[in-house]
């Protein structure tokens, strides 16, 4: 919890008693949570005036709700890509969430509101994110790799190494992986190698690689 | 003229004024209309169209004879599509013939829609009921076409032959209808055609110029029913089109309801949840890093979070309750009466009911009814400051009619100004869409007295 001290969170969300349920359990947390607005031009606000480490956004928010926060959360990525912005809704849709990762994936999150419910994995996805890593919904992962348009670069993956890449979408480091699948890690660190050989993917840093499987992997 | 004075002998004819005046305008029109352009357009639209109907006829003897003829082989079946599909071109040159010359507007038929791919347009072109209808237009336009050229256009001929003769010395004259017939009579007093001949074609020739308008007015007007008839929509499709608008305006409305139940479940429900289970985790993470000889401060807060997340759970119950009421009332399963008595139940203003119905209505309108009563209690209990309701639902034959009155302050309207009566303009919308009524008597001060009929079946 000391890592998490530092940290500043915004909170975007239009239902009160989300919002108040969101800033008292990160606050119980130890993060500091520096703004909590119900809609998009509060989010800008209070973006500029906090200069936080990671948002957290709601999709649906006033007045049309349909996708301010998904269009505020865009318009922050290019304006302030320092911040890590999680992304929350009741719903994943592909586009969104294509939309999203159309600028890279890291620093980037998105997760059903339902996860909150699993407090550890919500602040373990929210300290990624701050820190520029990934943090994706298993349901955003199944759905993109069901609207994957290039499936043939990922034809190749055995359907094992398919499971390693989702889970690395999810932005689950080796040794997660290797609990979430039961084998040992060193059998995750050579399905990774693999998966990097069969996507091609250059040697440079390992990170580097695995963001870009992640996004080879989501964009197909 | 002075007024003669009663019982001074003569024999006293009073003709009302106004029957003189008519007399007067009807001498007045008789005379002018010769020299109206709208006579002169009918004989123009005459001569036009039976030209056209001529083409048409020409049209649908060629292609549909050969057509048939060739129908053992395919190019037959093509022939006689083509030709259907011309009429449908004919009866448009037909249309904008009468609105130019006659203006006379036929509405254009509904347009032709083919399915896709050859033998669609085929089944398509065959199945044209606009098509059919224009070869049937055309088909009776050939008899009212010769009707028309010896009852009206030989009429028009004969009193320019006649008005000319003088000038042409009684040539052209011809040795057919009455012009014809007048002239050989008066040959019959001498070798050449004597003075008084002359005379009477000219005289006879002014006369029938002014009939000639009349008799062509008449063929005209059985040409244009014939075109309301035949070119235009036919009652089947416009049928078709109001049903189509309605049942459009009905999917809206049901997209519309179930949008608004997402809404309610995403605000309402689905975020209570989220947020007790948000709570809950919180309270199990707690438990979890729970020690054994821990403070009291954590127990505590742990309690807190179980009882907050206590009082979401009843919360969201009760939501969901209201919710899914408003989706469908359990209490209307069990018919109308118990349905209307637990709302008046409900209603925070005493409200008296009476329900007397025979047959159940069909779901459909027991919905509508309920949700009506359900408003207007509303609208009551919100607006109306009243101190007692009444609310009566009655069934008259096919009919059902509730009425909902109070005592209140009045001045609720239906118009869409202001937002206390939007709820009345959407009610109405709602009734409308299944041919029923919304009234609404409210004067200022009150009572208000809304009637809402209904048909039992829709």
């Amino acid at each position: 919890m000391a890592a998490a001290d530092a940290l500043r969170v915004v909170i975007a969300e239009d239902s009160a008693i989300l919002r108040d349920g969101l800033v008292q359990l990160l606050t119980d947390r130890g993060f500091a949570v520096v703004g909590a607005v119900g809609d998009a031009v509060g989010l800008e606000r209070a973006v500029a005036d906090a200069s936080p480490d990671v948002a957290v956004v709601d999709i649906r928010m006033p007045p049309t709700f349909t996708d301010e926060g998904l269009r505020a959360a865009i318009a922050l990525r290019r304006e302030r890509p320092e911040v890590g912005i999680l992304v929350f809704s009741q719903y994943v849709e592909t586009r969104y969430a294509a939309d999203l990762l159309a600028g890279g994936a890291a620093g980037i999150g998105y997760l059903l509101k339902d996860r909150v419910a699993d407090v550890a994995d919500f602040a373990d996805a929210l300290v990624r994110v701050a820190s520029g890593g990934t943090a994706l919904d298993p349901e955003v992962v199944t759905q993109l790799m069901g609207a994957s348009r290039r499936t043939d670069a990922l034809a190749g993956l055995s359907s094992r190494e398919r499971q390693v890449l989702a889970l690395m979408a999810e932005g689950r480091t080796n040794s997660a992986i290797a609990t979430a699948l039961v084998i040992s890690e060193g059998a995750v660190e050579k399905h990774v190698a693999n998966i990097f050989s069969k996507l091609d993917l250059p040697a440079t840093s390992t990170d580097h690689r695995r963001v870009l499987a992640v996004l080879r992997y989501l964009e197909g | 003229m002075s007024e003669p004075e009663a019982g001074d002998g003569w024999v006293q004819v009073r003709i009302p004024p106004e029957r003189t005046d008519q007399a007067k305008r009807f001498v007045r029109t008789v005379l002018r209309e010769p020299f109206q352009s709208r006579s002169w357009a009918e004989l123009g639209y005459f001569l036009a169209s039976a030209v056209l109907t001529c083409v048409a006829l020409v049209a649908i003897v060629a292609l549909g004879g050969a057509g048939i003829f060739l129908s053992v082989v395919f190019l037959g079946v093509i022939l006689l599509a083509c030709g259907l599909r011309a009429t449908r071109g004919l009866g448009a040159w037909q249309r904008t013939l009468a609105s130019r010359l006659l203006r006379e507007d036929v509405t254009d038929p509904e347009p032709f829609r083919p399915r896709p791919g050859f033998f669609g347009w085929l089944r398509s072109a065959f199945g044209d009921r606009a098509a059919w209808r224009g070869v049937a237009y055309f088909l009776a336009k050939v008899p009212l076409t010769i009707f028309g050229v010896w009852f009206a256009l030989s009429v028009w001929l004969e009193a320019l032959l006649g008005i000319v003769s003088p000038f042409t010395g009684g040539h052209g004259v011809g040795r057919f209808g009455f012009l014809g017939w007048l002239a050989d009579a008066g040959s019959g007093n001498g070798p050449d055609t004597g003075f008084g001949t002359h005379v009477a074609v000219f005289l006879a020739g002014v006369l029938l110029l002014f009939v000639a308008p009349w008799t062509m007015r008449l063929v005209v007007y059985l040409d244009r029913q014939l075109m309301q008839l035949l070119l235009g929509p036919d009652a089947a499709a416009s049928r078709v089109r109001t049903l189509e608008a309605s049942r459009a305006k009905t999917l809206d409305a049901a997209a519309e309801t179930l949008q608004r139940i997402e809404r309610n479940l995403h605000d309402g429900t689905q975020a209570q949840l989220v947020a007790l289970a948000m709570r809950l985790g919180q309270a199990k993470d707690k438990l979890d890093h729970l020690d054994v000889a821990d403070d009291p401060a954590d127990l505590d807060a742990i309690r807190k979070l179980v009882d907050d997340a206590h009082r979401g759970a009843k919360e969201a119950i009760t939501d969901l309750r209201d919710l899914a009421r408003g989706i469908h009332p359990p209490a209307l399963d069990t018919g109308l009466e118990n349905a209307l008595a637990t709302l008046a139940a409900r209603s925070p203003v005493p409200t008296e009911v009476t329900v007397v119905i025979q047959s159940r209505p069909s779901p459909a309108i027991e919905a509508i009814c309920y949700f009506c009563a359900a408003e207007l209690l509303a609208n009551v209990a919100q607006h109306a400051q009243a101190s007692r309701a009444s609310l009566t639902c009655a069934q008259h034959g096919h009919w059902l009619r509730i009425v909902v009155r109070d005592d209140g302050r009045g001045g609720a309207s239906v118009n869409r100004v202001g937002s206390s009566s939007s709820g009345l303009a959407g009610l109405a919308d709602r009734v409308a869409a299944v041919d029923g009524h919304l009234t609404v008597a409210s004067p200022a001060g009150g009572p208000t007295i809304v009637t809402v009929d209904l048909p039992t079946h829709a």
